[in-house]
């Protein structure tokens, strides 16, 4: 439990203009021998040596505006902070250090995973209820939506089965589309483009435009440099738990794929 | 907790219930016939041990064993629900109260089906009934708060500690054994070691809340509702304390 009392909760409050989050000097560290740690036995010897490694820095003094209505792609290397910057946009990562704030007033969608909340033996209809009210959707409202979301991941003879029995394909589809018919203001996607057969792939970007049209404020999270420059009007390059680069999309991604050796 | 936890909480709870009994050749009955081959085999060994009529130590032994049983179930299901919801708890911004609340809703229910077993063996057992059975919905609220409070709190402790489990287990074990639910509390003469321990045994004081309306045909007294409702109090406070306190760190431990 160590760490405890130096822990800083996000204090979420109304933000100024248009922001929708705002990250002020974020810092979120790893503890390295983490799984070591986590016994009675490790805590008591602690109280004698403490030879705690110092914590791998995630996200290391991360400020961060993102406006209403922006469409903004996050890059870098595997183990930059990309995921981690995602997760404590969506609330579920606390920062040691620094003042994150989201505006309440907004229903934000987490897309960290597809099918989070499913359950393998519970029916498509009755995971759809339950990963929805995880996004915060009432029984009525997912109701109501229940016959768009089974025609667009295309399951009108199955959503009644158990989802262990369908292939990773339809269980992707089904939870995209829940994810996406609801229509939430802001959407953060991490990597999830890998939906289905290539024709669904592109419903699946077909309709992540027409969100983005409409207004949906987007963080996506990808490898995919083209599709971000297409779809995003602004790049965060990450390095190191860093921001290196913040601005216009093709400028960003010059830089970046420069740095790589890959323009 | 926010709305879209607790909408969660309570379709996760349904569902587990739901699951629990979807597939199974005996489906709902299972949860009938298991507590009652349980509190069958308990009261024929203990009935000879306390030299006591059968049927008169079931009606006993089951009126405090039944909410034991659920006290002690949401206790140890409620310890690993942060830890076993890392799938959850990692990916959304959840609460953390919800995963052990579900396993306190799913174990409550069952409480309610091992109650359902026990009057009907009681129907059988037991020859006058009383005025006094009315007050048990009230006798079972404290042993539920307290199951909660200590629930949240192994809860909190397992996901820093995963070593606690044991230590958990055998301070059940010991709060079981010594607290009047197998035996009578006046099997022990006053002014000896034992009827000191049964007095200050905060276990002996709920299972009086079952006991004296079930067994004894009398409203259990304020002293004993106080000690109950006080112990049951804490524990919730502090669980609820716990959680909320150290909530910001349990993605870094799971």
């Amino acid at each position: 439990m160590s760490g405890l009392l130096r822990a800083v909760r996000p204090r979420p409050r109304p933000v100024l203009g248009e922001d929708v989050f705002r990250l002020d000097n974020v810092s979120v560290g790893f503890r390295r021998n983490a799984i070591e740690e986590r016994s009675l036995k490790h805590a008591l010897a602690a109280l004698v040596t403490d030879r705690r490694q110092p914590p791998h820095q995630a996200l290391d003094d991360v400020t961060l505006h993102i406006r209403r209505g922006e469409h903004v792609g996050v890059i870098g290397r595997n183990g930059a902070g990309k995921s981690t910057l995602l997760r404590v946009l969506a609330r579920v990562i606390t920062p040691q250090s620094g003042r994150v704030f989201v505006d309440r007033g907004v229903h934000v969608v987490p897309l960290l995973e597809l099918g989070i909340g499913f359950q393998a033996d519970l029916s498509g209809i009755e995971n759809v209820h339950l990963a929805g009210a995880l996004m915060g959707y009432s029984y009525a409202e997912i109701a109501s939506k229940m016959a768009d979301i089974v025609a667009f991941a295309e399951l009108q003879g199955f959503i009644h089965e158990p989802v262990k029995n369908y292939s990773s394909g339809m269980y992707a589809r089904l939870a995209f589309a829940l994810a996406t018919d609801v229509e939430p203001e802001v959407l953060l996607v991490d990597e999830v483009f890998g939906v289905g057969d290539e024709f669904f792939m592109e419903k699946c970007v077909e309709r992540m435009r027409r969100l983005m049209a409409a207004g949906t404020t987007t963080v996506f999270v990808s490898h995919n440099l083209d599709f971000l420059i297409g779809q995003c009007d602004r790049l965060v390059w990450l390095d190191e738990g860093r921001i290196v680069a913040d601005g216009a999309a093709p400028a960003v991604a010059r830089a970046y794929r420069a740095a790589r050796g890959t323009s | 907790m926010d709305k879209a936890s607790r909408r969660f909480t309570w379709l996760y709870a349904k569902s587990q219930l739901k699951l629990k009994y979807r597939y199974t050749a005996l489906g709902f009955l299972w949860n009938l016939l298991e507590p009652g081959l349980f509190l069958g085999v308990l009261s024929f060994v203990f009935s000879v041990v306390n030299r006591m009529r059968i049927s008169d130590y079931a009606v006993f032994l089951f009126s405090a064993l039944v909410p034991w049983r659920y006290f002690e179930k949401v206790v140890t299901t409620s310890m690993d629900s942060i830890v076993q919801g890392d799938w959850l708890m990692k990916k959304l911004p959840v609460s953390p109260f919800a995963l052990p609340l579900t396993r306190w809703i799913v174990a409550s229910a069952e409480f309610g089906f091992s109650f359902a077993v026990v009057f009907l063996i009681f129907a059988i057992l037991k020859t006058h009934w009383t005025i006094h059975c009315l007050i048990l919905p009230l006798s079972a609220i404290p042993w539920s708060l307290l199951g909660l409070g200590l629930g949240l709190v192994f809860a909190a402790l397992f996901t820093f500690f995963r070593d606690i489990r044991p230590v958990v287990q055998i301070g059940l074990m010991l709060a079981f054994f010594t607290a009047p639910i197998l035996f009578k509390p006046d099997l022990f003469t006053a002014h000896t070691i034992q009827r000191s321990m049964i007095v200050w045994h905060p276990v002996t004081y709920l299972a009086a809340l079952f006991q004296k309306p079930l067994y004894d045909g009398a409203w259990p007294s304020a002293l004993d509702w106080s000690v109950s409702f006080g112990v049951a109090a804490v524990s919730l406070l502090a669980g609820v304390l716990l959680v909320k306190r150290s909530r910001a760190q349990f993605y870094f431990y799971l």
